[in-house]
């Protein structure tokens, strides 16, 4: 391989204070551009995977390298300089409900610009040019100036989605970003995460609890299970008895987002 | 099969406890009383000079208004002063209190003593202080107004700040977010109304207290009421008392008013 990984796990431990591991030694690699679904049931291991690229969950030992750049265990500048470079999604959106659409997607680039700008909302003319253009990415530039709160679920998914593109990110990491959203939103947050893989390259992580989901729009699929990596393939080849390994148990319509589709 | 043979049987109750602690409530206000020399007799005898007090003080000389419009004006002044100043330094002192928002625990614990001794501290004993060292007159209320202020406001607000949801200050966080700007994008816009709430809260209280801060010396329609007081015009007290209410009803129901449309 020529490239370096956009992400590289090695040995990666988390052992959370109350002894629970999260990650059992992970090693991985993602190249730039991919779209990896990671899937494993409720604590896996599936976010702290996803938080410990952006340090938000510092590994207990091992290392995590984003861009060839090792994650560091500590706050400061140096990892904040880091995150700067990885947007988040989260499932439960996290943007806040009484600011603007607009001054939601701008806390994309607080790391961009100086303190006090941000402070006095003195947002450079193209930090806002760069925040316009994450919104008309996900369609909701009509909706700038409108209270996030005030916007449907998909909606403030969408601002989540805008808020970590105006990052300008190399990694996009999303965490369960369908979680609480109803299935015909679900398909199209789905696919906007992959048509912003495909148009900008954004090497994408995303988190998926239903297998027909991952499935559908994985491009690679990695299977955790008790913070161990137990599958890694393309979303093509995997098979039921790989799910069957990935959960210790037959996938059944609780895994389904389409409950009638078969696995 | 009889149910209520199943239902547990209703405990005994304490009568140890209920009766020792009416017992022992009985004792320390007997002794407190003696110890004060309250007495009821004596207090049934004086009652005729308190009501010819009330009917001195009856009706308000409502002549002497026009007297009290500058003290009136004054004292409303002291209290936005002291509110506005108390209120925003009571801003990074109940940030810095807050359990989830504080960036050390040694910032903690000192803000947290502060907090203790302003808040132990009465507000007359500030007054007294600030009129030795800045001179009697409005400014010296002011202070302590101030001072008060922050001591209403850190206490409430760090607590409503620790109850908020750290879901959005860990999104700026991931954004490469400073601690400030997960303060002004994350944290603080949730706890915002709290913060009007209680700020409006203080000013009621500070157009309350500085009636009672002219009595030693800080400014305001206080030292008018001491004077009056002092030389025995009672219908001027009166009409003091009376102007003071109704201004600080004025101010609740505009507060109220506020308050609701935040809600």
């Amino acid at each position: 391989m020529t490239s370096r990984p956009a992400i590289r796990f090695q040995d990666a431990r988390v052992v959370y204070p109350n002894g629970a591991v999260g990650l059992a030694g992970i090693d991985l690699s993602i190249e730039p551009g991919e779209f990896v679904v990671v899937v494993g049931s409720s604590g896996a291991g599936k976010s702290t995977l996803l938080r410990a690229v952006n340090g938000l969950t510092p590994l207990t030992s091992g290392s995590v390298e984003v861009q060839g750049q090792v994650v560091p265990r500590k706050e400061g500048s140096e990892l904040r300089r880091l995150r700067a470079q990885v947007g988040m999604i989260f499932q439960d959106f996290r943007i806040t409900r009484r600011l603007s659409v607009m001054t939601n997607v701008l806390v994309g680039r607080v790391a961009h610009v100086p303190g006090w700008r941000a402070m006095f909302n003195l947002w450079p003319e193209a930090d806002r040019e760069v925040a316009f253009r994450a919104l008309e990415r996900v369609g909701m530039t009509e909706k700038a100036w409108v209270r996030a709160g005030d916007l449907s679920g998909g909606q403030q998914q969408r601002v989540g989605i805008a808020r970590a593109l105006a990052q300008e990110p190399a990694i996009i990491l999303a965490d369960e970003p369908v979680a609480s959203l109803d299935p015909v939103t679900t398909h199209q947050i789905m696919r906007d995460l992959v048509r912003i893989n495909q148009e900008l390259g954004i090497t994408t992580l995303v988190n998926l609890h239903f297998l027909d989901l991952a499935r559908r729009y994985g491009r690679r699929i990695v299977g955790l299970r008790a913070g161990e990596l137990v599958y890694d393939g393309s979303a093509d080849s995997v098979t039921q008895a790989d799910f069957r390994h990935i959960y210790g148990r037959d996938p059944d319509a609780g895994d389904l987002l389409d409950e009638d589709a078969a696995p | 099969m009889n149910d209520s043979a199943m239902r547990p049987l209703r405990p005994a109750r304490n009568w140890a406890l209920i009766l020792g602690t009416l017992l022992g409530v009985t004792m320390m206000t007997v002794w407190s009383a003696r110890g004060i020399g309250f007495s009821l007799t004596e207090l049934a005898c004086n009652l005729p000079g308190g009501s010819r007090l009330l009917v001195e003080s009856w009706p308000p000389e409502f002549s002497y208004f026009p007297r009290l419009l500058a003290p009136l004006l004054e004292t409303l002044q002291i209290a936005v002063v002291g509110t506005v100043i108390g209120g925003i330094l009571a801003v990074p002192v109940a940030v810095l209190a807050a359990r989830n928002l504080t960036p050390g625990v040694l910032v903690w614990f000192l803000d947290r003593n502060v907090m203790n001794v302003l808040r132990t501290l009465p507000d007359l004993f500030w007054a007294m202080l600030f009129a030795a060292a800045v001179g009697f007159g409005p400014v010296a209320g002011a202070l302590a107004l101030t001072v008060f202020t922050i001591a209403v406001i850190s206490k409430l607000w760090s607590e409503s700040l620790e109850a908020i949801d750290m879901g959005v200050p860990e999104a700026v966080r991931a954004a490469g977010g400073s601690w400030l700007a997960m303060l002004q994008f994350g944290a603080i816009p949730q706890a915002l109304p709290h913060y009007v709430s209680y700020a409006l809260y203080a000013f009621e209280l500070n157009v309350r207290a500085s009636m009672i801060l002219g009595l030693v010396g800080a400014g305001g329609i206080g030292m008018v009421l001491e004077t009056q007081r002092s030389t025995f015009e009672y219908p001027r007290v009166t009409l003091i008392v009376l102007s003071v209410l109704v201004i600080v009803l004025v101010i609740e129901q505009i507060s109220e008013a506020i308050r609701r449309r935040l809600a």
